[in-house]
């Protein structure tokens, strides 16, 4: 793998994070991470071919659960803080555009 | 008999239960009190975003007519919480500090939020924080910065700093915090409270915003470790809404705290005392070995060696998981919303522009480090390292029962100091991303002043599930020394 400079382009990991900025928050972003990769880039010092990783402790992976209508929000309370709905569903401007 | 307000605001939790016993005072009395210690003292130090006095008095006046129709009441009955603003409250807004959930009033209550009514506790306020619990000063970008009531042009430390403040300025006895890399700890430490982060798993993290999913642990904040453990008794326990909470009923947590720590072997890791940190700080944890040799307890050296990794472990996984966590804040569903022609560019407008920078940057870091191509070499490598972690701990804490260290590496910094300076920012977690790595409880409390004025915090860690432990050890600790009786002028 090359250098970490090489590789960061905030140009591309906005779009990919959806994050519209402009040319100068991509500008300081790119400076800012390329400092912070950097950083955490120490931890391939170490040789962790024989570590398994370690993801959080936990006692039951997928726990499941009898499958039961169990009561939940109605849809006036789910929609309560649609920034835009038309009672029914969510709102959102079309995917391609008007 | 009555109280003046100043003395009551200043009361712990067993007093302000026994003022109710002995009808000196009621709920209402007491929520009342310390609403009014917040209007009085908010203005100045920005801890509180959000209260609802009314609902407050009516779970208040609940109590007292339960109280005086002979009904039981709670262990937390009429006992103001401030709660943090990641965690949902039905009714109240709940923003985690950000512009993006602004107007955001959840439908309902967290499982600790239900707990707490349940022990008939009032949900006094919802306090400020660090954008989406990214921080460790409580710099917020949108409702601005919390101020350390020991100084004001300091920090109150973050991301739980308004619930730090709530607490030491006598706001509330009792307030909920979160952690994820310290976020309870280090303010405690800066604002001279007791706070505990538990075990990952024994508070149910349901209706809490998260953040990072396998470090996140809501945890209780009190002046003394006695009402820290009154608080974790009614929150913590297995929740079948969170299926990373541990199937372990809880323990009781006030019920250790007596017992002596004599023969109880305590850890040091020395090399964790040298370069970079205060000197005073190292003095604190030098008096505090002190206490504890005097309690019965033996010091043995230890070490942690993987733990100049564990900075560089965390700021690749915590902001890996909250790029994740954060992709659902898009403009669709929850209040806040940049419009635009088409579905792409409000997502990413409302995005950009309604996220602070910090929480911009650790998307983008996580977003890169789980990308294609980089997966193995940052995200993986960082899980493997945080295997290497808890393997210390694994063995230090066969030899040791607690590990004794400084909470952070200096006290409060000032206002400004270092928010330009994320790097600086981020090291100054050393001493407790690793707890959150690994799983482990850890609680800092109050050991000392600087010669400025401002606290300074102990950190003890123990084993999976031993909060009663370092319950225990803050408890007889405390019972020893006043620092966490201390009050800002």
């Amino acid at each position: 793998m090359t250098e970490s400079q090489d590789r960061f382009s905030a140009e591309k990991v906005a779009r990919l994070a959806r994050l519209d900025l402009s040319a100068d928050d991509l500008k300081q972003l790119q400076g800012e991470l390329d400092r912070i990769l950097d950083f955490v880039n120490e931890i391939n010092e170490l040789d962790l071919s024989q570590v398994e990783p370690f993801f959080g402790a936990v006692d039951s992976i997928n726990p499941i659960r009898e499958d039961q209508v169990q009561p939940g929000l109605t849809r006036e309370q789910a929609l309560a803080n649609a920034p835009d709905s038309d009672g029914e569903f969510y709102r959102v401007p079309p995917v391609f555009g008007n | 008999m009555k109280l003046n307000l100043d003395e009551l605001i200043n009361l712990d939790v067993r007093g302000l239960l026994k003022l109710q016993e002995q009808g000196i005072a009621s709920a209402v009395e007491i929520v009342g009190s310390f609403h009014k210690q917040i209007e009085q003292e908010n203005d100045s130090l920005n801890a509180i975003l959000a209260t609802d006095f009314d609902s407050a008095i009516q779970q208040a006046r609940q109590v007292d007519e339960n109280r005086a129709a002979g009904k039981a009441v709670g262990s937390l009955a009429g006992i103001p919480v401030v709660v943090k603003d990641c965690i949902c409250t039905q009714g109240i807004t709940s923003t985690a500090g950000s512009k993006i959930l602004e107007r955001f009033v959840p439908p309902y209550d967290a499982t600790v939020v239900e707990r707490l009514k349940a022990s008939g506790a009032v949900i006094l306020a919802k306090s400020h924080m660090d954008e989406f619990a990214m921080g460790g000063s409580n710099e917020n970008p949108h409702f601005g910065a919390v101020h350390n009531p020991w100084n004001h042009d300091c920090v109150s430390g973050g991301s739980s700093g308004g619930s730090a403040v709530a607490v030491v300025a006598r706001m509330s006895p009792l307030a909920l915090g979160s952690d994820t890399g310290g976020s309870i700890r280090q303010p405690a430490a800066f604002c001279g409270i007791t706070g505990l982060k538990p075990t990952y798993g024994r508070v149910s993290r349901f209706g809490l915003i998260a953040f990072a999913s396998s470090l996140d642990q809501i945890g209780p904040m009190a002046r003394s470790a006695v009402d820290v453990a009154r608080l974790a008794n009614v929150i913590s326990g297995p929740d079948k809404r969170d299926s990373t909470s541990a199937n372990r009923a809880a323990a009781d947590f006030s019920a250790e705290l007596e017992t002596s720590l004599a023969g109880k072997r305590i850890g040091i890791c020395t090399d964790h005392l040298g370069k970079g940190v205060a000197a005073q700080v190292v003095d604190a944890v030098n008096q505090a070995v002190a206490v504890f040799e005097s309690l019965g307890a033996e010091i043995v050296e230890t070490g942690l060696p993987h733990t100049k990794y564990a900075v560089a472990a965390y700021y690749l996984i915590a902001p890996c998981e909250a790029s994740s966590n954060l992709a659902r804040y898009d403009g669709v569903r929850y209040t806040t919303r940049v419009d635009a022609a088409d579905l792409g560019h409000m997502y990413g407008r409302t995005r950009a522009q309604c996220f602070g920078a910090e929480v911009k940057r650790r998307i983008m870091l996580g977003t890169f480090a789980l990308s294609s191509g980089y997966y193995d070499q940052f995200y993986l490598q960082a899980s493997k390292v945080r295997r290497l972690i808890k393997q210390d701990y694994d063995k230090a804490l066969e030899r040791v029962d607690l590990i004794l260290g400084p909470t952070t590496p200096t006290a409060a910094f000032r206002i400004g100091e270092l928010i330009d300076d994320p790097l600086s920012m981020y090291l100054a977690d050393v001493f407790t991303v690793s707890a959150n790595l690994a799983g482990i409880p850890a609680i800092s409390f109050p050991g000392g002043f600087t010669d400025g004025g401002l606290p300074i915090g102990l950190q003890l860690q123990a084993r999976s599930f031993e909060e009663s432990l370092l319950l225990n050890a803050a408890h007889q600790f405390q019972l020893q020394t006043d620092w966490h009786q201390r009050r800002p002028a």
